[in-house]
């Protein structure tokens, strides 16, 4: 969420990519950050170390979402 | 000025910030307008004194906020310059207090004090169960802290604090070197400091390891084997340390131990230098328990073992506790830009204002046990006011 605020700050479009267990987090640092609404897009928890099978699956659902993000 | 919340009495008003999530889940002393005047005032410093901005929350820590969480945690107002010292010391962007915030990491800021403060303010107990209960200085001076973190930085379990289990120094993690019995000269002094100034060192720290070690005098090898099991304990192939590599950490020697490096000719800085060399592994043996994290180092195979610290410097020695079997060693989280460096800031006990007593409760003994009579303190059926801050 952080990486995704300070990328956006500098002028180029990003998307936040947060897990389900650190959504919370995400609301807490997008807040004290003054970029509350800052885009962002759920993911299941966790993501590291369920394997590249798991991964390719996360990545396929998502990625026309994030597309659809940057593109509104 | 910090917002001001009403409630009916004591118990009310603790119910309402454990409701706020404004504790640290045991029962604080509540935070009124009177204790926090008097906490401030004995800082000697103006209460709307900013020493800086606190994260992941960005609450400003004025000295106000501060006393806020001294009087929760139940301190004394002697100990407000060694908490004002502490949160200054977090507040050093070396420390890197948002990142360790937010960690998934247990990390918890550990506040080592030296100097004559040791005496002059608490006192700070360094010797026999140094870190654990019993020890009113300690206990509350780290436990303001922890308080402040909360409720001026914001990190709440689960919401901002994402370690996944914390560890109990998490509510209070505070300790003097005991310099008197230490062989060695003062760390302060060692990291270039005074020997009449008193100091806070802060170091973001996992949760003690205890080190167990009996020396014999009659083995020219005793120093080489303490040192052996102090790395061991220090840099095991699962911490942080081993794995990331380049972080901080540090070793409370008791002072039999500390006799034992020192009867060996072995200085501070030798005793770091050997630890360092110590404290390594193969990308071999890392790969094996590691292997997720390998890449991050740039390596990819090999037997030849590479130290867990960019420099000796990384690793502080002080002299702690009971004399006997058992040393500790804290391994670190080794994130964030500054990866877990420790910071040092002198204790300002020339600006500390002496003010007069509140008057101490009287207490009665009827055999069946205690009963409490404060001339000055709310009574628990009086209407009070009381400050704090639940959200900057």
């Amino acid at each position: 969420m952080r990486d995704g605020i300070a990328i956006a700050r500098l002028g180029v479009p990003s998307v936040a990519l947060v897990t389900d267990e650190f959504w919370p987090q995400g609301d807490f640092v997008a807040e004290s950050l003054g970029m509350p609404d800052a885009p962002r897009l759920r993911l299941p928890h966790p993501v590291a170390g369920t394997g590249e099978a798991s991964l390719e699956r996360i990545a396929d659902a998502i990625a026309p979402t994030i597309i659809e993000a940057f593109v509104h | 000025m910090t917002g001001m919340l009403s409630a009916a009495d004591e118990a009310a008003a603790l119910e309402r910030l454990h409701e706020l999530k404004c504790t640290d889940g045991l029962p604080v002393v509540v935070p009124t307008e009177a204790r926090v005047a008097r906490m401030a005032l004995a800082s000697g410093l103006d209460r709307d004194l900013a020493l800086g901005e606190m994260g992941p929350g960005k609450g400003i820590a004025t000295v106000e906020k501060v006393a806020v969480a001294a009087v929760m945690a139940g301190c004394l107002p002697d100990y407000m310059p060694l908490v004002v010292a502490s949160v200054k010391a977090v507040l050093d962007p070396r420390f890197d207090l948002t990142e360790m915030q937010a960690t998934t990491h247990c990390t918890a800021p550990l506040i080592l004090i030296n100097g004559p403060a040791r005496h002059s303010i608490g006192p700070i107990a360094c010797g026999f169960g140094a870190l654990g209960p019993g020890h009113r200085a300690n206990a509350s001076i780290g436990r303001a802290l922890r308080l402040a973190m909360i409720n001026i930085g914001g990190g709440r379990p689960g919401e901002s604090d994402m370690a996944l289990l914390g560890h109990p120094g998490k509510f209070t993690y505070c300790l003097g070197e005991d310099e008197e019995a230490s062989p060695f000269p003062p760390l302060h002094v060692d990291l270039g400091f005074a020997p009449e100034d008193s100091t806070v060192t802060v170091i973001g720290a996992e949760a003690p390891h205890s080190v167990l070690f009996s020396g014999d005098r009659d083995d020219p090898e005793s120093a080489n084997r303490l040192l052996e099991c102090l790395a061991i304990g220090l840099a095991n192939i699962v911490t942080n340390n081993a794995v990331l590599t380049g972080g901080a950490a540090i070793v409370l020697l008791n002072p039999e131990h500390a006799a034992v490096l020192a009867d060996a000719g072995l200085t501070r800085r030798r005793i770091a230098e050997r630890l360092h060399g110590l404290c390594a592994h193969s990308p071999d043996e890392l790969a094996r328990y590691a292997a997720a994290f390998a890449p991050r180092r740039g390596q990819s195979a090999g037997s030849r073992r590479r130290s867990c610290f960019t420099s000796p410097d990384d690793i502080l020695i002080a002299v702690a506790g009971g004399t006997g079997l058992y040393s500790m060693v804290m391994p670190t989280w080794c994130g964030g830009p500054h990866r877990n460096r420790a910071v040092s800031v002198v204790v300002e006990t020339d600006q500390f204002c002496e003010i007069p007593s509140e008057g101490p409760p009287s207490f009665r003994d009827r055999g069946t046990g205690l009963q409490h009579e404060s001339t000055s303190a709310p009574s628990d059926r009086s209407p009070i006011r009381l400050r704090h801050n639940p959200f900057r």
